[in-house]
């Protein structure tokens, strides 16, 4: 009986399964980014979309934007919006007793979960070079309304894993160790 | 766009055709596989049920995308209630909106899986917006 058995689902930043949300010239795959995809799924995780909040807030068209410029009232406003869409689907997971876990996008300023991108300076007209941006260990913009969101609900916290898309130099052989990594350890740790 | 790998190109699909149930699997095709083969991303719909707010945030997404150059099709699956694609809520969202509901391609449990894989392929292969909205927003 599927009911009675716990599921293993993977909570996935937007982007993950939609390059099209990438911000300009920052997508490296066609569609979906399939070592992710190939990761979970022949490891049995079901997959939950994340909304992707710099699309809907931003635009397709949006400037690159470091953690500070989305730092503000409005955006976080938004992401509570966005939150409080998708959460009852985690919650259901959740209460359920399924394994849910989560995996963002490391370097982004908004899906970031191990690193985002800083840099308090950026602003006004967009020509700065490149790469002069930091990667700093904290959460984006995104992840910690959704992760207030689940809390406000009397959740508990989700383990998570960041994808380093965004991290400046991309490396996807280390990427994909390291997603794996994590993805063996909870399988280790789950009876 | 420098270096950019974007296709441009995504599917609406239901939850159901993304995870689907093991009693469900061997009678569909893998759609997941087929549309990364085919360099589509992925707008993923909730089971049925009430998704008010979530569905008006992916009206909100599906609004952004067609307005700014790219091609959206909506892959259901029938069997389903309203083939999977929430088209009772989704279509006025999306009218509100300004935007026409994306075309469909409805996958079928019930048909031979093989045949039914390389039906979506063709129908993934040819679905694309016109050349001259592709060179004004793609470059």
């Amino acid at each position: 009986m599927e009911q009675s058995t716990t599921r293993k689902v993977a909570l996935v930043a937007n982007c993950l399964l939609n390059q099209n949300a990438k911000v300009c010239e920052g997508a490296r795959y066609r569609g979906m980014v399939n070592p992710v995809v190939e990761a979970l799924r022949s490891r049995g995780y079901l997959m939950v979309q994340l909304p992707c909040p710099e699309l809907a807030f931003a635009g397709a068209r949006r400037w690159w934007a470091v953690y500070e410029q989305y730092d503000t009232p409005a955006y976080r406003a938004h992401c509570r919006r966005l939150a409080q869409a998708i959460a009852p689907l985690i919650e259901g997971y959740l209460r359920r007793g399924d394994e849910v876990i989560l995996i963002g996008l490391d370097g982004s300023p908004s899906s970031g979960v191990r690193f985002t991108s800083s840099q308090p300076h950026w602003g006004g007209r967009p020509n700065r070079p490149e790469d002069d941006w930091e990667i700093v260990p904290r959460r984006g913009v995104w992840i910690e309304e959704l992760e207030a969101e689940l809390a406000q609900r009397g959740l508990p916290p989700v383990p998570a894993t960041g994808w380093a898309l965004d991290m400046g130099r991309f490396d996807e052989a280390g990427s994909r160790r390291d997603l794996e990594g994590f993805l063996d350890s909870r399988d280790a740790g789950v009876p | 766009m420098n270096g950019d790998a974007r296709g441009w190109r995504m599917a609406l699909v239901p939850d159901l055709l993304i995870n689907p149930p093991p009693a469900l699997r061997t009678a569909l095709p893998d759609v997941l596989g087929v549309l990364e083969a085919s360099g589509y991303g992925v707008l993923q719909l909730p089971r049925s049920g009430e998704h008010r707010l979530l569905l008006a945030v992916i009206a909100d997404q599906i609004a952004e995308y067609s307005h700014h150059g790219y091609a959206v099709l909506a892959v259901g699956v029938s069997g389903e209630p309203g083939d999977g694609l929430h088209w009772r809520r989704l279509a006025p969202l999306l009218k509100h909106r300004g935007v026409a509901p994306p075309p469909r391609h409805i996958v079928r449990p019930e048909a031979d899986t093989a045949l039914e894989t390389d039906r979506l392929t063709a129908r993934l292969a040819s679905h694309d917006l016109p050349v001259e909205e592709q060179r004004r927003w793609r470059g």
